[in-house]
């Protein structure tokens, strides 16, 4: 029984942690504020990118 | 911060410069975590996306595939200000919507020279235009039919405002014409930047709606058929749509249409299959026509982009093909049957009734939730949304065998635009204001999508009916694929000083009146 509570503590803590972390992530939009610093990183990628240009 | 629709200034949430808001809207507890939770499943779905390694290399070769970092944002957009019943439908059908792009991505790259290379799974691939009516994919259960201007241009641009505009500008430093609709020439842009993936054992091209859709098409065709060795059927569906002597050659074109499809995909027609779809295409009409009577009240629920963007979605790309469409229709039947009952409002106040007539602006699509929040204007429908309400033979007989042809051309023929900007006079111009009697509209939103030469004709006759029938008109501006023609807030300008000068009013939220959103994806 005590380690079934035991076990039962660890998955609750980690639900809450979990929680917190991505609720954070969710309400500061912080996911599309990473994303937004990529974007200009691989719009240079692409510009590199040799390409058969012809209509 | 605010559980009470309305409490919030959303015009806060913007930051001068970024491409990106300062945080997610508190809605009370229940719709936050309702929408936090349809934020995780919005994440799963793009992390299983890019769990797959070629999935990942295409996010590296194809430019387009940028715009998907802001598949969250979108969604956002489109929930601004919404609780309760609104937020869930506007949740049922973007988070469809994503999903079915999703799986159209991964079956693009499975079957794509360049990425998957899966010659098996490309042999069963059809391709079909963006802006095309795929029934007569409805009996071809087995095949794939996809689109690769879909998520290319399409989305791309609902994700990002500047998505086509490199497209735009490859096209035109070719040679291409600057003053055709952005949107086909964006699609030319792809194919004449190396951009499109490869794939498929034929494709099925249609007369869409323009001059600048044959141009693209042209383009496009080019390369499949004389490089890429993939056969292209044009199918040619009359523009007279409502003349009863275009209807056996629309039908001939259906069914040249399919024996093409038979003979390079070796796959038979199965009437099994096509009737189970008219079925769900029956339903979503229905379904469809129940949330615009809602509409007709002084308590319309299923409306705005909520109505603009899942109509263009499940009327034509998807066609009774996916039964998961099917489910989303009851759902959002039963919401807003629920928020009906309730006498519920989007919005803490409705000033003014309006039908949105003409093209809308593809990178502003989140304009309608604006007009609700910053000016309290309901738009009731609008013209891409009327389409047909013709219900399908469902019943397989030899006679309804014949039947289905004729539906099927119908459907090609009514496509999403083309049903409204050709067909003539009756289709464009009367129609409107029978629609602005039917839905007790008190002001008539008219998109001139400055491109389009299907609509720039009419513009006087337009006026002429107005003032006749002493409705409010505004022409709102904006070239479909093209911020930098005319910025949102050029758009949103339009609006203030006709709502500011002839209306005499004050906006309901002036927080959003103006907004630093020219870098916003």
């Amino acid at each position: 029984m005590s380690i079934f509570l035991h076990v039962l503590k660890i998955i609750v803590i980690v639900i809450a942690i979990l929680f917190g972390v991505t609720f954070t992530v969710y309400i500061f939009n912080l996911d599309m504020k990473l994303t937004a610093a990529i974007e200009p990183w691989l719009l240079k990628h692409y510009d590199k990118i040799d390409r058969d240009q012809h209509l | 911060m605010a559980k009470q629709v309305g409490a919030d200034r959303l015009g806060d949430f913007y930051k001068e410069g970024s491409r990106v808001r300062k945080r997610r809207e508190w809605r009370g507890l229940v719709d936050t975590m309702y929408d936090y939770s349809r934020w995780l499943g919005i994440m799963m779905t793009l992390g299983k996306f890019v769990m797959k390694p070629r999935n990942v290399k295409a996010m590296f070769r194809y430019r387009w595939m940028a715009n998907y970092l802001a598949v969250p944002m979108m969604v956002d957009r489109h929930t601004q200000g919404l609780r309760g019943e609104y937020l869930r439908i506007c949740h049922e059908e973007q988070d469809l919507v994503i999903k079915d792009v999703a799986n159209l991505l991964d079956s693009l790259f499975r079957g794509d020279r360049r990425i998957g290379n899966d010659k098996k799974f490309s042999d069963k691939v059809v391709l079909v235009d963006e802006n095309e009516m795929t029934a007569v994919m409805m009996g071809f259960p087995t095949l794939k039919c996809l689109s690769r201007e879909t998520p290319s241009t399409y989305v791309s641009v609902l994700l990002n405002q500047r998505a086509a505009c490199h497209y735009i500008d490859v096209a035109q430093e070719f040679g291409l014409a600057g003053d055709v609709c952005p949107m086909p020439e964006a699609e030319a842009g792809v194919s004449i930047d190396d951009d499109a993936p490869i794939l498929g054992a034929c494709a099925i091209q249609c007369n869409t709606t323009c001059d600048g859709s044959l141009l693209g098409n042209g383009v496009i065709s080019q390369r499949l058929e004389h490089e890429d060795g993939i056969p292209v059927f044009q199918l040619a569906a009359p523009l007279r749509h409502r003349e009863d002597d275009v209807q056996e050659y629309a039908a001939q074109e259906i069914r040249n249409a399919i024996a093409f499809i038979e003979k390079h995909t070796g796959v038979k027609w199965d009437w099994g299959a096509y009737f189970e779809c008219a079925k769900r295409v029956n339903y979503a009409t229905k379904c469809r026509l129940e949330w615009l009577e809602m509409n007709r009240t002084p308590y319309p629920q299923v409306f705005g982009s909520n109505l603009a963007l899942y109509t263009e979605t499940n009327y034509m790309a998807i066609c009774g093909r996916i039964a998961a469409f099917e489910k989303a229709d009851t759902k959002i039947t039963k919401l807003a049957r629920q928020a009906y009952a309730k006498k519920k409002m989007a919005a803490k106040e409705y000033r003014h009734r309006a039908i949105v007539w003409g093209v809308q602006s593809h990178y502003y699509m989140d304009f309608l939730v604006w007009l609700l929040n910053c000016w309290g204007i309901v738009p009731l429908t609008d013209m891409l949304s009327m389409v047909s309400t013709k219900e399908l033979v469902t019943e397989d007989t030899p006679e309804n065998r014949e039947q289905a042809i004729y539906d099927m051309a119908w459907l090609t023929e009514n496509m999403i635009m083309r049903n409204r900007t050709h067909g003539g006079y009756k289709v464009l111009l009367d129609e409107l204001w029978e629609f602005v009697e039917m839905f007790n509209a008190d002001m008539v939103i008219l998109w001139e999508h400055m491109s389009c030469k299907a609509l720039d004709g009419m513009h006087g006759l337009f006026e002429e009916k107005a003032r006749e029938k002493g409705i409010p008109l505004v022409w709102v501006s904006h070239d479909l694929f093209d911020p930098r023609i005319i910025s949102r807030q050029g758009v949103r300008d339009q609006i203030n000083s006709f709502m500011r000068t002839v209306m005499q009013e004050e906006p309901i939220d002036p927080s959003l009146e103006i907004l630093p959103d020219d870098q916003s994806w």
